[in-house]
Parts: structure tokens; C-alpha cells; sequence
């Protein structure tokens, strides 16, 4: 082999080279363009879903809530309802007890 | 193995090594700027959900505290229903008590008793509704006189717009006890409302 071909030969190995190296950036590249892409992707993604569930929530609680006051409504109707018996059932013995602290002069 | 492939060989193994480092950072540098996304990401999810749950605590206890709210006020309406007509019924039961004289003409002349000794004047005018001053002063007079024996009372002839009791005051009008049965309500109203809530609701 002449100098002239060994020459030839190591600078073909060098064009090789530097072309295995400008691919593997480019690469490199495209793995960073492709992750921005692909996070983006999973934001959108994920956020999806949590409004989703928010959503949900939301309008459980408000069913939740409506029930929750309709329970407390009846079971405060049924006490309200003995109350008003019960004071009811007081009222003449209130009204005698007022009308003899009316006639009661100190 | 020629010294020149050997040595061109070195160059691409190199070469390769070099490229192969290049890509495995740019994927660990992904990864990892994956990996820290999703914790961001993540939290800001949570966020969403927490607030929904938060929001959704607020409604819950929004439409309890509504109802609280509502079931207080229809108590409260029932008992002042209830209270209502307790007092009706006092001032009806005490107005009746005027055409009983039996306990009327007692209540009335320490109604009188009590305005003299308020006035504490040595003459006093007294002041009666029209029914009383028919009916009352001449049988009244030796009551009266009996324990405020030396106040010097006086029956004003013009009757007083009252259900009953009396006004007391002195000659010139100046002073008044006002002790009509009306005020007597009025004035005992909150004492009234006291023992009446007492007694019907235990409060």
C-alpha cells in the first residue's frame, strides 16, 4: 500500500467518524424535540383526567349536599313538631302563671 | 491486521463511542426532565382535585348550613306563633278579670297603693277609666284610706282611656303614676316573655 492510499484510507476513517458523530447529535436532538412533544402530551393528559375527577366531585357534593340538608331538614321537622306539642300542651298553665304575675302588684 | 486499519479502526471505535455517549445524554437529560415533569405535573393535578374537593366541602356544608339556617327560622316562627298567642291570651284573661270584681277591685286598689306610694306627694289625684269610676270610688274610699291613711286623695272627674287600674298623680297633674293595666302589660311584657319561653320551651 502507498502513502498516498494510507493517507486516503485514514481520512475516509475520519469523514466516517465525524459523520457517526453529527448523526448521533442529530439524534440527540430529535430525542430532546420528541420529549418537549411527549411532556406536553402528559400534561394535557393528565390534567384531562384531574378535571375530570374535580368535575365529578363537584357534582357529588352538590347531590351530597342537597341530601345531607333534606336528612336534616325531616329530622328537624319531627323535633320542631314535638316542640309544638309540647308547648302546646304547656300553654294554659303558661297563660295562668302570666296572668297571676300580672295581678301580682309588689 | 494492518497498522493502518488498526489505526482507522481506533478512529471509528472512538468515533462510536463518542456518538453513543452523545445519544445516552441526550436520554438520561430526557428522562430526567421527564421524570421531574411528571412530579410537576403531578402536583398540579393534585391541586386541581384538592380544590375540587375543597370547593365541594363549601357546598356540602353551604346547603347544611342553608338548611340550618331555614329549620332555625321555622323554630323560631313556631315559637313566636306560640308566645303570641300566650300574650293574647294573658291580656284577654286579665282583661277579663276587670269584670270580676272579686279580684279586680284588690288588683285595682294596690294599683292605687302602689302609684301613691311612687308619687309619695301628701295629696294625690286619682285617675280612673269610665266603668271604674262608676262603680269604684265610694266603695274605694275606705281601701284606700285604710293604708295610706294620711295621703289626701282626690277622684278626677274625666276618665282615662285605659282597660282598667289607674292614673295616679299630683293635684296639678304634674307628676303621674301611670299604672293602668295596659302599661302593667307593657311593662312586664319582658319579664313575661322571660317565663312564658321558660315554662313552653324549657329555655
Amino acid at each position: 500500500m502507498s502513502g498516498i492510499e494510507t493517507v486516503k484510507i485514514i481520512v475516509d476513517a475520519e469523514r466516517q467518524a465525524a459523520k457517526m458523530i453529527d448523526d448521533a447529535m442529530a439524534e440527540a436532538a430529535a430525542i430532546r424535540k420528541q420529549i418537549d412533544c411527549l411532556i406536553h402530551q402528559q400534561r394535557q393528559q393528565m390534567l384531562a383526567e384531574a378535571k375530570k375527577e374535580a368535575a365529578a366531585i363537584s357534582s357529588r357534593a352538590g347531590e351530597e349536599g342537597k341530601l345531607e340538608a333534606a336528612k336534616y331538614e325531616m329530622e328537624s321537622a319531627q323535633g320542631l313538631q314535638s316542640l309544638v306539642a309540647r308547648a302546646s300542651s304547656r300553654k294554659d298553665a303558661t297563660v295562668d302563671k302570666l296572668v297571676t304575675m300580672m295581678m301580682l302588684v309588689e | 491486521m494492518s497498522e493502518t486499519d488498526k489505526f482507522t479502526e481506533d478512529i471509528l471505535q472512538s468515533a462510536r463511542e463518542k456518538a453513543e455517549n452523545i445519544i445516552r445524554e441526550a436520554r438520561t437529560e430526557t428522562q430526567r426532565a421527564s421524570d421531574e415533569a411528571k412530579v410537576t405535573i403531578s402536583r398540579e393535578a393534585e391541586g386541581i382535585v384538592r380544590n375540587a374537593r375543597a370547593d365541594a366541602e363549601a357546598v356540602r356544608r353551604r346547603e347544611v348550613s342553608e338548611a340550618r339556617h331555614r329549620t332555625k327560622l321555622r323554630e323560631q316562627q313556631e315559637k313566636d306563633k306560640i308566645m303570641q298567642d300566650v300574650l293574647d291570651r294573658v291580656k284577654k284573661r286579665t282583661a277579663q278579670i276587670v269584670g270580676d270584681e272579686a279580684k279586680y277591685i284588690p288588683l285595682l286598689i294596690r294599683l292605687i297603693e302602689k302609684g301613691l306610694q311612687e308619687l309619695g306627694e301628701k295629696s294625690a289625684l286619682i285617675h280612673l277609666n269610665k266603668l271604674d269610676l262608676k262603680r269604684i270610688p265610694t266603695s274605694l274610699e275606705g281601701e284606700i284610706g285604710r293604708s295610706v291613711g294620711h295621703i289626701k286623695v282626690e277622684w278626677s272627674k274625666e276618665p282615662i282611656d285605659a282597660t282598667g287600674g289607674a292614673v295616679i298623680s299630683n293635684l296639678d297633674g304634674k307628676i303621674r303614676i301611670v299604672n293602668t293595666l295596659d302599661q302593667r302589660f307593657e311593662a312586664l311584657e319582658p319579664k313575661l316573655l322571660i317565663e312564658a319561653r321558660a315554662s313552653l320551651f324549657g329555655e
